[in-house]
């Protein structure tokens, strides 16, 4: 049991892909008790065509390669599996016991998917009228747009975001990073425990929904207000309106690269005093007119160095920068190796990302790895339900629990 | 009503509005304006619409108003302009402390923007094209994360009726929503890199030109089928080039070719009710002015209201969640106070 605030809390984690399961990650950090609800194919199938983007826990898929999937583990820790059917009523059935006795259910399907499987909002409620169920359909449970099929890179041109991301105006690009998910992930999380506080303060359970859209959308806010003050935000590929200089630069070896901000006059004055060329007498207006000039000085001196050299030089003297890191140069961070930022409590010692929240009572050392599928049926079914062997081995016989995907 | 006290720029402010949504009553401490993408109007329409602020920087009485509040959030450009700022010795309940690095680690006084923390955090190197420069973020995605972050790590300790000081850094928020860059490294042996708009992973994935403007379709292997109806192409179900999605990787060039010359015939409306109808995922590039027109947003009663000094409306994005379908607010802009009114 990870010991934290959400201690007490119990969530039901239907979700799955990346959004909804980050944000449950977040929740079962801070110490909620979270069983996942996983399908009999959750994981997917016994074989796999290929091997997962993210690869396989310890290089290889394994007797078991549903459960070595690397991109689902680094999500699933510090949670119980419970496989259940639950295209079976008795799953069903299972399913609707354990919201009785949950504070909150989380699911991530499209909006048809749970009125579908007879658990709207009300079959919920009438189960436990004191239950918080998050529901985050891409586009939202109405309007026109509820039954677009919806993933986060095609949210993400929705948002206006695409406008902005790229080279030029003309040459638009997307992230290709997913990024409606982190986003919808963490005010996912955030509304979990907002409606848990009202909860105690109210008494009653709530119907919390949360679009990827909407997430996306409200990342947008600020250029969105700003586009109806009569200005007109534009791409600036890798400038800034409101610094200058701005920059991804350049920096000895294959593609390694630096990123500088000057925030303000007194950073310019640092830079004046260590690459040449540049008038240390220009203000922001200026140098955001001879941008071009000033990025010629500044990539001729990046050139010459590494990207850490640089990024130490240039801190050394108060300007912002730092290098463009990619999956090592992140793991060798000092920093974040300083600061215990990346943990190595699941299977061969896989480096997985932390909880960027560091305070008291909260700890890694607690962490449990990703369970197997349905690795934690029995132990469920009793500590919730008080079932017990022979209710359990009926179960498993009529295929409702499985921890294993159909042949 | 629960005291917030909120100290800081756009990552404070960002936090500060969630409480704001939450009911709180936020105290902002009116400082000098953090470099933005957009004007300071627009900005704090944004983020401070509902909130009160005290135009000061006496420390004694930040103190003062720290000791009255249930919850302080204090973003600082360093770990020593927090110790600075006297966050140390504030004796609120709930303490929230968001810095680029940390409050601890040998960078914990490095400066950065959102720029370097994207670079630092691993996004910055898979934006962009393969052989170009690398794309950095435009916008606050670094600030707003971590203030999400903030808020329900101090609300969680608000609901266990605990007292902590909350250190959360930048550069960690981004790195643990990461989408699989380390793992991929390290259990698959490949640097993940960056390919234009193109997923790459999965194909096709990329964004495409169409008469009007730009399309995104993002089709993983179950959508294959309805792709080749939405293209009008029935015969790619037979091409061996595209039989798997292992296949279309390796033709990845021949696919976007076709795809791209049905959808340059095509304007965006039509793609959006063809994609619709074949239940493709797909999206289009929208301008602003698109999203405010949207009328889905307009239909889910998304936008909430900010009124200007000549009574006008601004629409701006409440909050992405919305709890008991909770009817949206107008809110004013900041409201002036002097320091002993409040609290």
């Amino acid at each position: 049991m990870v010991q934290g605030p959400l201690n007490g809390v119990r969530i039901l984690d239907l979700t799955h892909v990346w959004a909804g399961p980050l944000a449950v990650r977040f929740l079962a950090d801070m110490g909620a008790e979270v069983v996942k609800i996983e399908a009999p194919y959750g994981r997917g199938p016994r074989e796999f065509p290929a091997a997962p983007i993210g690869g396989w826990m310890g290089g290889e898929a394994g007797a078991e390669p549903w459960n070595a999937n690397a991109i689902f583990t680094k999500l699933h820790r510090n949670r119980q599996s419970l496989c259940l059917d639950l295209k079976q009523s008795g799953g069903l059935d299972i399913l609707l016991r354990l919201v009785a006795v949950a504070d909150v259910i989380i699911e991530n399907f499209s909006a048809r998917a749970m009125p579908s499987m007879g658990l709207d909002y009300a079959a919920l409620k009438k189960a436990n009228s004191d239950i918080i169920y998050v529901t985050m359909p891409g586009y939202g449970s109405s309007g026109p747009y509820r039954d677009r099929v919806a993933f986060g890179p095609t949210v993400e041109p929705m948002s206006g975001l695409t406008t902005m991301l790229g080279y030029t105006p003309e040459e638009p690009r997307n992230s290709a990073m997913a990024l409606m998910d982190p986003i919808a992930a963490t005010h996912a999380a955030a509304a979990v425990i907002t409606a848990l506080r009202q909860r105690r303060s109210d008494g009653h359970g709530a119907y919390v929904e949360l679009s990827l859209h909407e997430g996306g959308v409200t990342y947008s806010g600020p250029w969105l207000v700003e586009t109806q003050l009569e200005q007109r935000p534009e791409c600036l590929g890798n400038r800034h309106p409101a610094m200058a200089p701005h920059g991804i630069y350049r920096c000895a070896g294959v593609d390694e690269w630096l990123a500088l901000s000057c925030e303000d006059d007194q950073q310019w004055h640092a830079l004046c005093g260590l690459i040449d060329g540049l008038k240390t007498e220009s203000d922001h207006a200026a140098r955001a007119n001879t941008h071009d000039e000033i990025d010629v000085c500044i990539g001729a001196w990046t050139r010459e160095r590494s990207k850490q050299m640089a990024a130490e030089i240039l801190q050394s003297a108060g300007i912002s920068a730092g290098p463009v890191n990619n999956a090592p140069d992140m793991l060798a961070d000092e920093q974040v190796q300083a600061r215990g930022f990346f943990v190595t409590y699941e299977a061969f010692d896989i480096p997985m990302p932390g909880n960027p929240v560091h305070m008291q009572g909260l700890s890694s050392e607690q962490w449990t790895a990703c369970p197997r599928l349905g690795a934690d049926n029995v132990e469920v079914l009793s500590d919730w339900l008080g079932y017990d062997d022979q209710k359990v081995k009926e179960l498993t016989s009529a295929g409702v629990i499985t921890d294993i995907p159909p042949g | 009503m629960e005291r917030v006290l909120e100290i800081g720029q756009v990552a404070a402010g960002y936090c500060g509005r969630m409480f704001a949504h939450a009911g709180a009553d936020v105290v902002r401490i009116g400082g000098r304006a953090q470099p933005a993408w957009v004007s300071e109007q627009a900005m704090s329409l944004y983020l401070h619409a509902g909130k009160r602020y005290v135009e000061t920087t006496d420390l004694g009485l930040i103190g003062d108003l720290a000791a009255r509040a249930d919850v302080v959030i204090c973003e600082a450009r360093t770990a020593d302009e927090l110790i600075e700022l006297g966050f140390d010795n504030w004796c609120t309940p709930v303490k929230l402390a968001l810095t680029p690095f940390g409050r601890t680690g040998p960078k914990r006084n490095w400066r950065a923007t959102a720029n370097v923390i994207l670079a630092m955090g691993g996004y910055t190197n898979l934006m962009g094209d393969a052989d170009r420069s690398p794309l950095s973020l435009p916008g606050h995605y670094v600030e707003f994360q971590t203030a999400a972050m903030g808020y329900a790590a101090a609300n969680a300790c608000r609901l266990a009726r605990q007292s902590n000081e909350i250190d959360i850094s930048m550069l960690e928020t981004l790195m643990a929503l990461s989408q699989f860059t380390t793992v991929r490294w390290h259990c698959a042996g490949e640097l993940r890199t960056r390919h234009g708009s193109d997923f790459w992973f999965v194909v096709p994935s990329n964004l495409f030109a169409c008469q009007d403007g730009w399309v995104y379709l993002n089709i993983v292997p179950a959508f294959w089928d309805p792709l080749t109806v939405f293209l009008n192409k029935p015969e790619m179900l037979i091409d061996e080039r595209f039989a798997s999605n292992d296949s279309r990787m390796t033709n990845r060039d021949a696919l976007h070719e076709i795809a791209a010359e049905v959808l340059a015939g095509l304007g965006k409306a039509d793609i959006e009710s063809r994609a619709e109808a074949c239940r493709i995922p797909l999206g289009v590039v929208q301008t602003f002015e698109d999203v405010l027109a949207d009328k889905h947003l307009a239909e889910r009663d998304f936008w909430e209201g900010v009124v200007l000094p000549d009574g006008s409306l601004v629409k701006s994005p409440s909050s992405p969640y919305r709890i008991n379908g909770a009817a949206r607010k107008t809110r004013s802009p900041q409201t002036p106070v002097s320091a002993t009114g409040v609290w």
